[in-house]
């Protein structure tokens, strides 16, 4: 049995690597490509296509859309509400609007936590690296529940701030906006602070202390030779916080009572069954949102850094 | 002088006060997954009034409990396995690629299209994909959820090991042809050894993100293939009670055992020196 195994495997590698020898170089690199190639494009791209091919197919009554229908109904729908400032403007704006609340927050927490870890040593930087690391690992739809029973009117905060006699009466922040954003924050904080830890970890310090020599003080320096440095991972930062963020569906769902455009759209397919349109909200939704990447790429780039996406 | 001292010395405090609340803000929602789950009560309530191991007794006698943990494990290795063999495939051509001087066209297509499923946000995602497999009849299946959870896991792996062959020496492949050895033996000979640890810190990011994910796993699965994310996101509607938490303090310390190995195999800050 393993004789026979340790024959034909040689064998599948040696006419294998026949084939290979036989490619120049650069057909090589294509083939080994081709599996992640076919895995995009029958996984992400044709996919994407039937999205957008059901969003200018003509809605329905008896089934979710009419098949093989072509109509531009969804779409006139979509930014006929959005215009007239309905409910749908109003979700898609919330949607944003707490995606660059929570980006803000997000960008300016990690990229000073990512510097603290950085200028830390030994015991404390392992604690702080394991901190960004540990929340991670634990189930997301746990760890955002997890501040109901702090943030909540009965929760230990309130009761922490009313016992300590600065509040007369609880604050709701949950279900609320306020608990909506600190979950949403508490979701992508580990990931911007790893995208921009992992530029100041390579970064040259010598240079800080440099600037330090010259005169410049502990702030200044940050700002004007930290920052530039820093910019790469600002950029990964503030776009994966953006784009996760206008899209966030669990924060929002387990701690404010608000819709945003992730759980409207839910509601459209599972509720309503209007495919058409939810498709057609979700590529225009999807065309702001990377308008809005576009935006963050053009202004954090003034600020210096090469970016390269690799 | 002494001004400049005494405001350095303020700049100390506060930058430690910062980065203590900051600590305390990324801990403290485990600490209350970690101690409600010892809670008495069949409500969470921080700090809880009285404590007992009685969820821990539930949790190992719901069969619904432990096919979600068995289902998660399932999709995770899958998802670990298909992303690091597309991920590690694909950087290794694309490096070979530009190695050999080619145009690049298809790697330069290609970094954007792996990368953009990330940018996507998963209810989009979810429902593209449900739509689709519902098509293709993967409706239901475990393979449906594997296939979405590789699409967020393979960016990763992908850029871990593009990081990891852009630091390798080229020249001992080279050497290794000139030597007679064929491009596979000179890959598992040469190349694999100088990224083995990058391999598996990719695989580890690829579970752990599998593990993670809810929103798409929540439209792909069925009572059959629910994950643990879905059914507590199902349980947390209804439901108050503590066994969400027993489930999650049994995800940390499988994590922290996790992450234990990771670290004996690499160090810890390589791994996130890694996640670029």
């Amino acid at each position: 049995m393993t004789g026979a195994n340790s024959q034909t495997l040689p064998t599948a590698l040696a006419s294998l690597q026949e084939r290979l020898v036989g490619e120049s170089a650069s057909r090589r690199a294509l083939l080994l490509m081709a599996p992640l190639i076919a895995f995009e494009l029958l996984v992400f791209v044709i996919p994407f296509a039937t999205l957008l091919r059901i969003s200018v197919a003509a809605p329905s009554s008896e089934a979710v859309y009419a098949e093989g229908t072509w109509s531009l109904e969804a779409y006139s729908e979509v930014f006929g509400d959005l215009l007239a400032g309905d409910l749908l403007l109003g979700i898609v704006g919330y949607s944003f609007l707490i995606g660059t609340v929570v980006t803000v927050l997000t960008v300016v927490i990690a990229l000073f936590y990512a510097y603290a870890i950085r200028r830390s040593s030994g015991l404390v930087k392992s604690l702080l690296l394991f901190s960004v690391v540990l929340p991670l690992l634990t189930t997301l739809v746990i760890r955002t529940y997890a501040f109901t029973p702090l943030l909540s009117p009965t929760g230990t905060i309130n009761e922490l701030l009313l016992s300590a006699g600065l509040l007369s009466e609880p604050i709701q922040f949950v279900p609320n906006t306020v608990g909506a954003v600190v979950g949403q924050v508490y979701i992508v904080l580990p990931y911007a602070v790893l995208a921009i830890y992992s530029v100041l970890a390579t970064m040259d310090w010598d240079v800080v202390e440099a600037a330090r020599d010259l005169g410049a003080s502990r702030p200044r320096a940050v700002v004007e030779v930290v920052l530039p440095q820093a910019m790469p991972g600002i950029i990964v930062a503030s776009v994966i916080s953006f784009a996760w963020s206008v899209g966030a569906y669990a924060a929002p769902g387990l701690l404010s009572d608000d819709l945003t455009f992730a759980i409207y759209v839910e509601q459209l397919i599972l509720g309503d069954l209007r495919y058409p349109t939810a498709a057609a909200l979700s590529v225009v939704t999807m065309g702001l949102m990377l308008a809005g990447i576009g935006i963050i790429f053009a202004v954090l780039d003034r600020f210096g850094g090469e970016f390269d996406l690799a | 002088m002494s001004s400049t001292l005494h405001r350095e010395r303020l700049e100390d405090v506060a930058f430690r006060a910062g980065y203590a609340a900051v600590l305390a803000f990324l801990l403290l929602p485990l600490v209350v997954v970690v101690v409600t789950s010892f809670s008495k009560a069949g409500r969470i309530a921080f700090p809880p009034e009285s404590y007992s191991l009685v969820w821990y007794g539930e949790f190992l006698q719901s069969a619904r409990w432990i096919g979600a943990f068995v289902n998660s494990l399932v999709v995770g290795v899958g998802t670990a396995l298909l992303a690091t063999l597309l991920g590690v495939l694909g950087a290794f051509g694309q490096e070979l690629e530009a190695d050999a001087g080619g145009d690049g066209i298809v790697g330069a297509v290609l970094v954007p299209i792996v990368l953009l499923p990330l940018l996507v946000p998963p209810v989009i995602l979810g429902i593209t994909l449900l739509l689709y497999f519902n098509e293709v009849g993967l409706r239901g299946s475990y393979t449906s959820i594997v296939l979405a959870h590789t699409l967020w896991a393979t960016p990763l792996v992908y850029f871990v090991m593009r990081s990891v062959f852009s630091r390798f020496d080229w020249q001992q492949l080279d050497a290794a042809h000139d030597l007679g050895a064929g491009p596979v033996r000179s890959f598992v000979h040469v190349v694999l050894p100088n990224v083995k640890h990058g391999i598996f810190v990719g695989g580890l990011l690829a579970f752990i993100i599998s593990l993670q994910e809810f929103v798409m796993a929540l439209f792909l699965s069925t009572p059959s293939t629910e994950t643990i994310p879905v059914l507590a996101w199902t349980e947390i509607r209804q439901a108050l009670d503590p066994m969400v938490s027993v489930v999650s303090t049994f995800l940390i310390v499988i994590s922290v055992a996790a992450i234990a190995l990771a670290a004996l195999v690499t160090n810890l800050e390589w791994v996130s020196r890694q996640l670029s």
